[in-house]
């Protein structure tokens, strides 16, 4: 057994998932932050892929670089990408392109962003223009992207509001956020991002700052246009409830690696990975074991600086194995024999 | 309301509210003058029996907040009682008290706040932030203080070495626990915890509601529990009230409430759940338009806008909170008539065991690498 932690690049890719038309690629990507009190390495070899039409769910705790991954596909992120390919194809084209190669700022990143690739953030509140009404912030990214014509741009901004089913979609598009409910500025949010019919959406907590009833709302139209304009979305939670409801297939994260990866069925009723199962263990359950303690995960996820040898789990793994899982770091292996189900565990090699 | 209270019950009753208002007035102008009032609470009363848990639940700015807090007096009540059973002094109405009096009361409720970065003062050591409620009251100074902090950071697994380390030092989980040891620090009976895990992740939710229950369960404490996340009240409650504009809708024991919901706008939360398996996807119940400003409410039951099961009587007149029996209120006109559905439990998802490969091995073993 190698220690794998320096070298998982070209052992990692023997066990991960790949479809016949996957939408992005990423593979084993690497994203540091230099701060003046160290290195935080926050992504250490991502590998996954997000098929056409598919809910991709990515579940971890705050710190797992899960919004970073999102931010990466999008050039967005603040850090440093050190190694790794995110290979991205368009709807109707065989060409891949490898987002990681392009200029942050050039024409083709531009070209991408917003318009093959969007995203919605968790915050409605902050991340509309307080300045600008939201029918003119929908127009910029139709002008930008799809016509000149800013009368055109004008009618697919109401027709996008309209179907993402707000009541009065004409008077919307003249009001400023403020005027709007949170439930309101999610929904036009999701109208912007899906003004340009993007293959890919990555909606990073998307109705974590929204009230159930609100958030179920969001969660049923987001179903809707998903399989109406048949979009790939990347959905980011950390809520395991919303990624049941919405997700075709799940990838949990663990400090900056992926840790185990399936069809969501087979997250929920088959999981491997020692924290996934006490991640689901941990979440209270309708009507089940009320009265009845918790079982909770010992520890806390370890500081960001740190750099923790062997499996990153192990510190508070029930099921770890002293002098293996301390100090190898597992490969990414396949489930018994399924094509669809991977896990990075010692327990499972 | 009260009939049901007396039935054999009084005696163990700790909180008692009746008719509690919390009005916010609206200035605008130059003047400043009052020009209307938003109605946070506008008249509700429920009780607490001791060593129970009553969850409180709504949609943000249904005040259920401004409840937890009017209830401490952190805010002063429009009109109302606040009954509370102290003690040393015995019942007494809270809402009438001054601030010498309070001060007597005070020691007896306290309260733990949601957001964790926030409601710890950044300029105070731990040990000073656990300790103040001590000094204040002049319950220990010198060594005894000292050693009271150092007790009460052990109870909630914090180690008393970190005493002297500031806040920012600590993770959101342990901060959570510093604010728990602060409310904990006088021997209260009543808590009113605030969204007290709503700030956490989920592995460290888990660890905060089973210090509470096992705090509830040594120190005979009362909770009211207010949180949005119905999976977690429905965990850790006995008893829910529901609240909606200013209002309690529906209260009733946990297993009433989630199974059998009188009222439908209890139906309509109960719906939104996110339920943790795929193999139950379910669709929401459709709510038309916005939850109505405590400003400006509709008229006659301020859910009938949004209800689906509305009529003419509902848009006259307002339901008053009724016991249908078996200590389950409804503010509903068709709260007899109406087939609501509840939750189904989450049982056919199996709770997988971790798998154990070397079941003597302890995890935390600083093996040779």
């Amino acid at each position: 057994m190698t220690n794998v932690a320096t070298g998982a690049g070209t052992a990692t890719t023997g066990a991960q998932i790949v479809s016949e038309d996957d939408v992005v690629r990423v593979e084993d990507l690497r994203l540091s932050f230099y701060t003046t009190l160290g290195v935080v390495r926050a992504l250490n070899g991502v590998s996954f892929n997000i098929p056409r039409g598919k809910v991709l769910g990515v579940v971890g705790e705050s710190g797992c670089g899960k919004s970073q991954t999102g931010l990466s596909i999008m050039q967005l992120t603040p850090g440093r990408i050190e190694g790794g390919r995110i290979l991205f194809r368009e709807f109707n084209t065989s060409e891949e392109i490898d987002i990681v190669k392009l200029d942050k700022n050039g024409p083709e990143m531009r070209k991408i962003r917003g318009n093959h690739i969007s995203m919605i953030f968790q915050e409605p509140m902050t991340s509309l223009n307080p300045c600008y009404t939201v029918g003119h912030q929908i127009e910029e990214a139709i002008l930008l992207h799809q016509t000149q014509d800013k009368a055109e741009a004008r009618r697919r901004a109401v027709d996008i509001l309209r179907k993402v089913g707000m009541p009065n979609p004409e008077r919307i598009a003249d009001s400023y956020p403020h005027q709007l409910s949170g439930g309101m500025r999610q929904r036009a949010m999701i109208a912007m991002a899906l003004s340009c019919n993007p293959t890919l959406l990555i909606a990073d907590e998307p109705t974590t700052a929204l009230d159930v009833t609100t958030e179920a709302q969001i969660l049923d139209l987001m179903r809707e246009l998903q399989h109406e304009i048949g979009t790939s979305i990347m959905f980011i939670t950390h809520n395991m409830g919303v990624v049941a409801q919405m997700c075709d297939e799940v990838a949990v994260m663990y400090l900056g690696r992926i840790i185990e990866r399936a069809a969501v069925d087979d997250i929920f009723y088959n999981p491997k990975h020692p924290y996934t199962i006490s991640l689901l263990r941990s979440i209270p359950r309708l009507g089940v074991a009320r009265g009845q303690k918790l079982e909770s995960i010992k520890g806390t996820v370890p500081d960001p600086y740190s750099t923790v040898p062997g499996c990153p789990f192990h510190p508070r793994c029930p099921a770890a194995i002293p002098g293996l899982c301390d100090a190898v770091m597992p490969d990414e292996v396949f489930v018994d024999g399924s094509r669809t189900h991977t896990v990075r565990c010692h327990l499972y090699t | 309301m009260d009939t049901a209270q007396k039935n054999g019950k009084s005696d163990e009753i700790l909180l008692e509210v009746r008719g509690l208002k919390k009005h916010f007035p609206i200035q605008s102008g130059f003047l400043r003058r009052v020009t209307g009032y938003v109605k946070a609470v506008d008249g509700i009363d429920f009780y607490i029996k001791k060593g129970e848990t009553l969850g409180l639940v709504g949609e943000s700015g249904c005040g259920k907040s401004t409840t937890g807090r009017t209830i401490l007096r952190l805010l002063d009540p429009t009109a109302g009682e606040i009954i509370f059973d102290d003690p040393n002094i015995g019942k007494v109405d809270l809402a009438k008290l001054n601030r010498a009096q309070l001060k007597r009361v005070r020691p007896n409720m306290q309260i733990i706040f949601q957001d964790p970065f926030s409601s710890l003062n950044p300029r105070l050591t731990v040990g000073q932030i656990v300790g103040e409620p001590l000094e204040i009251q002049k319950v220990a100074s010198g060594q005894a203080l000292k050693d009271r902090v150092a007790e009460l950071l052990q109870e909630v697994g914090i180690r008393p070495e970190n005493m002297t380390r500031y806040p920012h030092a600590f993770s959101g989980g342990q901060r959570q626990r510093i604010g728990i040891a602060r409310a904990l620090a006088l021997n209260p009976k009543l808590i009113v915890c605030d969204e007290p895990v709503s700030a956490l992740d989920v592995s460290i939710q888990a660890q905060v509601l089973n210090l509470l229950e096992d705090l509830q369960e040594k120190y005979d404490l009362t909770y009211l529990f207010i949180a949005h996340d119905l999976s977690v009240v429905e965990h850790i409650s006995d008893r829910v009230a529901v609240m909606y504009v200013g209002y309690i809708v529906e209260m009733a024991s946990t297993e009433q409430l989630y199974y059998h919901p009188k009222h439908p706008y209890t139906e309509a939360l109960l719906a939104a759940i996110p339920k943790p398996d795929p193999r139950k996807r379910t669709r929401p119940i459709k709510l038309p338009g916005d939850v109505p400003s405590p400003a400006n409410p509709p008229s006659g039951c301020y859910f009938h806008p949004r209800c689906r099961y509305a009529e003419e009587i509902c848009k006259v007149e307002r339901p008053p909170l009724r016991d249908i029996g078996g200590e389950h209120w409804v503010a509903c006109h068709f709260a007899e008539k109406l087939q609501l559905q509840g939750v189904t439990p989450l049982n056919e998802i199996p709770l997988v065991e971790l798998p154990k490969r070397q079941a003597t091995a302890p995890a935390t073993t600083a093996a040779a690498t």
